[in-house]
């Protein structure tokens, strides 16, 4: 039997599309995940967790190992073995960590040797830091040959102002956040767990005074409804945050809380 | 005819008129809803990104059928006034019909895109809306101009001839200019999304939209897609004239369709080879713009994803030249250039295996011991740009000299200069590969920042020995004496079923460099500036976008082959119908005389 033209040429281009599909299957499948937003305001965070934190903020959220490398030379930016123990001597007038946080949010002050200026602000979109990751990352770069001293306090407080990775920071909700304040003391039971500026002494969850600078409004609503889905703060045990929020407060209640929240700068 | 005419006008003008209100009324009225609705709804069963992508692709994928095509249809349509040869005109005619064919299903595929964007992306579509809603009207005036431009060059074919024809090529030549605008002020939205300018800190517009359009990626994607543009539509052409050739009855439609067929691949493969050097030129942009974004992009999760952009390259380089070698056996005296075919296919050959080689494998632990880590000690050196850029430069020499072996072959030159001319031609050639390999070698010796530089010198080599060979072809094979006529209809049939390779594969590499320019920006809608929160805000690996693309690619085929196929029966029943319509040429055994 004669298989029909269009038969025999819709079986070719089937083979041919479906060798091309075979091979993209066969080589290693590797995702880009969104970073996840890292938070340790308020925790207890050994120096230990800080460093690990901000290792791992290096080769992943931070991109830094795209183009450093530690204990091998860069052709796009310099080896970073040893620095914790060399940025002391590298700017006259700057410690240490100064001049690590100076390079992080203003790479362009001081240009290392034949080494072009195209290094990004990390605090800023696309990469976007916010303080807790700043403070971490800072912590790991001292750890590499030097003494880690850096701490919150040390990182400025308008950096990482932009972390949120979205034009729109101001987000006008509809909750009233007097209201919300009474949500957080009273029927939400979160000064259970939480601090949030003047209300609150738990040390049970982190502290939340400085919540609407550090984290998202995307992330906040997010944990509210989901905390398991949301991750964990580190030095805090996974799991304790009730997973019911979403089911035991009304609409209105749980804009107000946000927008309570939202107020904690 | 008439009515036939009149009321597809009118079905389409309708069609865009629709999109075009639904696009100008959907913007104050998301803006206004914004607060009230929710960043993103999922869109059942597929979810709403992989609706998007699908659609989008789509609708690219015609969109470039329908731009592409046109620019070389107006071409040959003047190449067939100037030289007075109906061949040339019906053949445009042709092309043109393709084009009309599509036109509608292009439109309605934009218009699905659209209520998917303000459906399940409405924040998103509101931002860009801030951004760009004075260039929606642009886009819509545009849109009106190119449905009339284009209907009045199809329907005026036979009213406006003769004397007239001057005014219908205007109109050809109208119709690609205002195409090539539409292209521009889409490409000013996706460009936008990669690199975006013009706007504040916080993503609003800093002062005139214009500042926006002309941001980082803009002109040099405008220029590569519209090579690519031309290179898809002739490959969707030739593919055409392939499955013609196959069906053909008669000796005399199979040399029909064998030529066009020829064209096609022609026009597909003189823009092929200069699309390269537009990417690179794209390439250096996104760097500039962002080198995070670039490095991601080159030697990052998608690193791989050249790897497969390589294989299908070399596939479209192999593919064409192994057309033209077939289509060399049809032309009497083509004989004495047979023994190029050997060299030039070990060139391709190894260009093809250097350009498709990893830098950097990913190996179990007892195969990296075995190789001696992740590189391999000498395949490893062909993995990185420097031999990259070079294989690639020499890829394309070579498929230059492909086309003018078979350019000249049942020709011999009677100009009395003609030996010195070949000489200077095969040492521009000669130079130009020597430049290839001197950088490419060198590369190795330099920092990567002066390496990117090297490629410019690699490329303007290239295109430096093409134009003087070219300069001095044309003048060379002027009324050159003839060793015989192309025998149109006999090439071997297994050279169409390479045509409709290289259609396919382009069209699956098309989708493929979507999924790249989209995925570039990793978890943003616009890059550093508007954030994916949604579900599906991880980039896929290769596999699932594989996937994908092969899918729509399905879909494209089956849609176009079902357009197609209703055109060809609305053609037909008009003929009948009539009894006019235009008249294929004969061409059995027929040889152009300048080609």
């Amino acid at each position: 039997m004669r298989l029909p033209v269009g038969a025999k040429v819709g079986i070719f281009a089937l083979i041919v599309m479906g060798s091309y599909t075979y091979f993209a299957n066969s080589i290693p499948q590797i995702e880009s995940k969104p970073p996840q937003e890292l938070s340790l305001e308020g925790g207890n965070v050994t120096q230990a967790q800080l460093v690990k934190a901000g290792e791992e903020i290096f080769k992943t959220k931070g991109t830094c190992e795209i183009c450093h490398r530690i204990g091998q030379k860069g052709t796009r930016a310099p080896d970073l073995a040893g620095i914790g123990g060399r940025a002391g001597k590298t700017k006259p007038g700057l410690s240490a960590k100064q001049y690590i946080i100076e390079s992080l949010l203003n790479p362009g002050a001081f240009l290392v040797e034949g080494y072009p200026n195209i290094m990004p602000t990390v605090d800023k979109p696309p990469i976007a830091l916010n303080r807790s990751e700043l403070w971490a990352l800072t912590a790991f770069l001292e750890s590499l040959g030097g003494t880690v001293d850096v701490t919150l306090n040390d990182i400025p407080a308008t950096a990482g102002a932009a972390a949120a990775g979205g034009a729109p920071a101001e987000v006008k909700l509809p909750g009233d956040a007097k209201a919300g304040e009474a949500v957080f003391a009273g029927k939400g039971g979160c000064i259970a767990c939480h601090k949030a500026g003047k209300i609150g002494a738990s040390p049970v969850g982190p502290d939340l005074s400085q919540i609407a600078k550090i984290q998202t409004p995307d992330y906040i609503m997010k944990k509210i409804l989901d905390p398991k889905g949301s991750g964990t703060v580190a030095g805090f045990p996974p799991g304790v945050m009730p997973q019911t929020f979403g089911q035991a407060l009304t609409a209105k209640e749980y804009t107000d809380l946000v927008s309570f929240l939202l107020t904690l700068k | 005819m008439k009515t036939s005419a009149g009321g597809r006008l009118a079905a389409t003008v309708l069609l865009v008129l629709t999109v075009v209100l639904l696009l100008l009324a959907a913007a104050p009225a998301v803006a206004q809803d914004a607060a009230k609705e929710p960043a993103y709804r999922n869109f059942p069963v597929l979810g709403s990104r992989l609706a998007v992508w699908a659609v989008a692709q789509l609708h690219l994928n015609f969109a470039a059928f329908i731009l592409g095509c046109p620019i070389f249809a107006v071409i040959i349509e003047i190449i067939g006034w100037r030289t007075r040869d109906p061949k040339y005109d019906w053949l445009a005619h042709e092309f043109v019909k393709l084009t009309f064919a599509a036109f509608s299903t292009t439109a309605l595929l934009g218009a699905l895109l659209l209520f998917l964007f303000v459906g399940y992306y409405p924040k998103f579509w509101t931002y860009m809306t801030s951004i760009f809603f004075p260039t929606y009207w642009v886009y819509a005036l545009l849109f009106f101009a190119e449905t009339f431009a284009v209907y009045l060059w199809y329907y005026g074919w036979d009213w406006l001839s003769g004397p007239r024809k001057w005014i219908h090529v205007g109109l050809g030549v109208l119709s690609n200019l205002i195409g090539t605008a539409i292209l521009f002020v889409a490409n000013s939205w996706v460009t936008f999304m990669i690199s975006p300018a013009g706007i504040t800190e916080s993503g609003a517009l800093k002062g005139s939209v214009w500042a926006a359009i002309t941001n980082f990626t803009w002109m040099p994607i405008n220029i590569h897609r519209l090579i690519a543009n031309i290179v898809f539509g002739g490959t969707i052409a030739a593919a055409y004239a392939a499955f013609r050739f196959l069906s053909a009855r008669t000796d005399e439609e199979r040399a029909r369709y064998d030529w066009m067929g020829y064209i096609g691949n022609f026009v597909a493969l003189a823009a092929f080879i200069v699309l390269p050097f537009a990417g690179y030129w794209l390439g250096r942009e996104i760097y500039a713009f962002n080198q995070t974004m670039g490095i991601t992009m080159m030697g990052g999760f998608m690193s791989w994803l050249w790897i497969i952009q390589a294989l299908l390259i070399g596939i479209l380089f192999l593919g064409s030249n192994y057309y033209l070698w077939l289509g060399m056996e049809r032309i009497p005296g083509s004989e004495r250039y047979r023994k190029f075919v050997p060299p030039m296919l070990l060139v391709l050959t190894i260009g093809f295996m250097i350009w498709a080689t990893p830098r950097s494998m990913v190996v179990t632990l007892d195969e990296a011991r075995a190789m001696g880590g992740t590189h391999h000690p000498a395949l490893g050196f062909f993995g990185v740009m420097s031999a990259k850029n070079t294989v690639v430069n020499l890829m394309i020499l070579t498929t230059f000299l492909s086309f003018v072996l078979y350019r000249r072959a049942n020709r011999i030159s009677t100009k009395s200069w003609a030996g010195t001319g070949m000489m200077v031609q095969w040492a521009a050639i000669l130079v130009a590969a020597a430049v290839v390999v001197f950088y490419g070698v060198y590369g190795y010796f330099v920092e990567s920042i002066v390496r990117i530089g090297f490629s410019v010198y690699q490329v303007l080599a290239v295109l430096g020995a093409i134009v003087i060979v070219m300069a001095i072809d044309i003048p060379m094979f002027k009324g050159a004496r003839s060793t015989g006529t192309i025998r149109w209809g006999t090439i071997a049939p297994r050279s169409q079923y390479v045509l409709i390779l290289l259609a396919v594969t382009f069209t699956w590499l098309m989708g493929l460099m979507g999924f790249a320019r989209s995925g570039i920006r990793q978890h943003w809608h616009v890059y550093g500036v508007l954030r994916d929160t949604s579900v599906d805000a991880v980039t896929p690996a290769l596999g699932y976008a594989a996937n994908v693309i092969t899918v729509v690619t399905i879909v494209f085929f089956l849609l176009v082959s079902f357009i197609f196929w209703l055109g060809g029966l609305s053609e037909r029943g008009s003929a009948e119908a009539h009894g006019h319509g235009h008249a294929a040429p004969v061409i059995a055994g027929g040889s152009a005389p300048e080609r």
